[in-house]
């Protein structure tokens, strides 16, 4: 069993900047829009975000990675795989699935089953815990995946990693969702700020704003089936091919 | 094969102290001595940069191991506390060439205080040039004392910026106590030779 408290601590560990898995280098498209002058001030950003979140973090990422945990918690490796194909297929832009994919190598790397397992051997990162505790039901999955990961036998998205290793840990589905949307959120609007002209203040209130949004997104689309992941955000693609060719870039995305 | 299997040597140091000229004179001598290198800028790409510095290596190495990394705007980051773009592009080196021997990783330009994450570099030069000070060794940033090599570039210039070569020598050798500090001059690569002579010595016969 894994108690409230470092569940919680868990979901902060993976939605913090500070986790080095490279979520620095993606724009998702932003350093495009900023590019082609389409997003003036703190509005503009504002409805970019929202939008993300409705129509690309909502129904294909978080149905991505609830689908995974579940997957994870049933230890049903094939479903993983499965989810993860159709992630890998419904994303456009290649540099969208490279961030993604290169970022979940490195969280699987950093999270995945040395880690897990040698927190549970020793138990060192929770004292009061009985050995084997730190590894939740769905724990035994994460192995094999690292491995089909390494082999190239499956591409590794971030936000199934991201469901594989809360799973592990015993973040609860919905609670994985969210911290992984408001990663998602922090993460493009910490691009924006050091791409773009906004303060501090203004992010922060661009931010307190999507919350809603984020809750509203994760809410809905965390029972979805697979079958349902889909994209629409043709403009987000669009910006995503052209950074390809962008005369200067800054992110990788 | 992975990064971990290959010699990595990092070189930082602020923008314009002569770190790109310097990984263009190393290139050359590494590959003379019969080592496969691969490079990596962290610099603020264009493609016509990439382009560029993959021409100046043409006939050296492939164009495949010559690689902008994008660090976000945060070159600081790339190279210490989160290196693992840097990482993953190494790894795409080692997958494609098993037998290459060293990787040069050039940062997109730091202040003072960066240094480099032991994981990303085995061994770190810190790039700094006379233009910019002859106070900077002794602001004793960390870049400046705990970099395995500390490289003052650009020495034909200190008679233009009233920098005294002398006082750069005495305050080097107080903050770098043990650890070694070389001049160099990019443009007719003198100390060039000392550089090389201490990453071989350090990172490729170790
Ligand atoms: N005079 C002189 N110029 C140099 C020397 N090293 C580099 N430069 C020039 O300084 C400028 C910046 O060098 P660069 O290597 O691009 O700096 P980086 O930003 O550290 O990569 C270029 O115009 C170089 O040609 C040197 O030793 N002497
Ligand atoms: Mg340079």
């Amino acid at each position: 069993m894994t108690s409230d408290s470092s569940s919680f601590l868990t979901a902060l560990r993976l939605s913090d900047s500070f986790l080095p898995v490279g979520g620095y280098t993606a724009s998702y498209g932003v350093e495009q829009y900023l590019n082609e002058d389409r997003l003036e001030d703190g509005e503009d950003l504002q409805a970019l975000l929202a939008a993300y979140l409705r129509r690309v973090v909502g129904p294909c990422e978080t149905v991505a990675l609830a689908n995974a945990h579940a997957g994870a918690a049933a230890g049903d490796i094939e479903r993983l795989f499965a989810v993860d194909e159709r992630l890998h297929a419904v994303t456009m832009p290649r540099e969208f699935r490279e961030s993604s994919t290169k970022a979940g190598a490195k969280l699987c790397e950093l999270l995945g089953p040395a880690t897990a397992t040698s927190s549970a051997a020793d138990g060192r990162e929770d004292p009061s815990a009985g050995t084997g505790s730190s590894v939740a039901d769905g724990g035994e999955l994460v192995a094999p995946f690292a491995d089909a990961i390494h082999s190239d036998a499956t591409p590794g998205h971030y936000p199934i990693v991201f469901g594989v290793v809360a799973a592990a840990r015993g973040l609860p589905q919905l609670s994985a969702c969210l911290a992984h949307a408001y990663s998602f959120v922090t993460g493009l609007l910490g691009a924006a700020q050091r791409l773009g002209r906004f303060s501090h203040t203004e992010i922060q209130s661009v931010l307190e704003s999507l919350e809603p949004v984020i809750t509203d997104v994760c809410e809905h689309h965390v029972d979805d089936d697979v079958t349902t992941m889909a994209a629409f955000a043709p403009m987000a693609e669009i910006m995503g091919m052209r950074h390809e060719r962008a005369g200067r870039r800054l992110f990788m995305s | 094969m992975g990064y971990r299997d290959v010699a990595k040597v990092g070189l930082g140091g602020p923008v314009g102290s002569g770190k790109t000229a310097m990984v263009r004179r190393l290139v050359p001598e590494l590959v003379e001595r019969d080592y496969e290198v691969g490079v990596i800028a962290n610099d603020i790409m264009t493609q016509e940069d990439a382009d560029v510095f993959r021409e100046s290596f043409d006939g050296l190495i492939p164009d495949e191991l010559v690689e902008g990394v994008e660090t976000g705007a945060c070159p600081h980051t790339g190279i210490r506390e989160d290196p693992s773009m840097n990482l993953a592009t190494i790894d795409e080196f080692t997958e494609r060439h098993p037998e290459l021997d060293v990787v040069l990783i050039e940062s997109g330009g730091d202040n003072l205080a960066a240094t480099f994450n032991p994981e990303l570099a085995d061994y770190f030069l810190f790039v700094i040039s006379v233009a910019e000070g002859e106070d900077i060794p002794r602001k004793r940033g960390p870049g400046v004392t705990q970099a395995d090599l500390l490289v003052v570039n650009k020495t034909d210039l200190a008679p233009h910026v009233d920098a005294d070569l002398d006082v750069i020598d005495e305050d080097a050798a107080t903050v770098r106590g043990e650890d070694p500090f070389v001049f160099t001059n990019c443009k007719d690569g003198e100390g060039v030779d000392a550089v090389l002579e201490h990453v071989e010595r350090e990172v490729l016969f170790a």
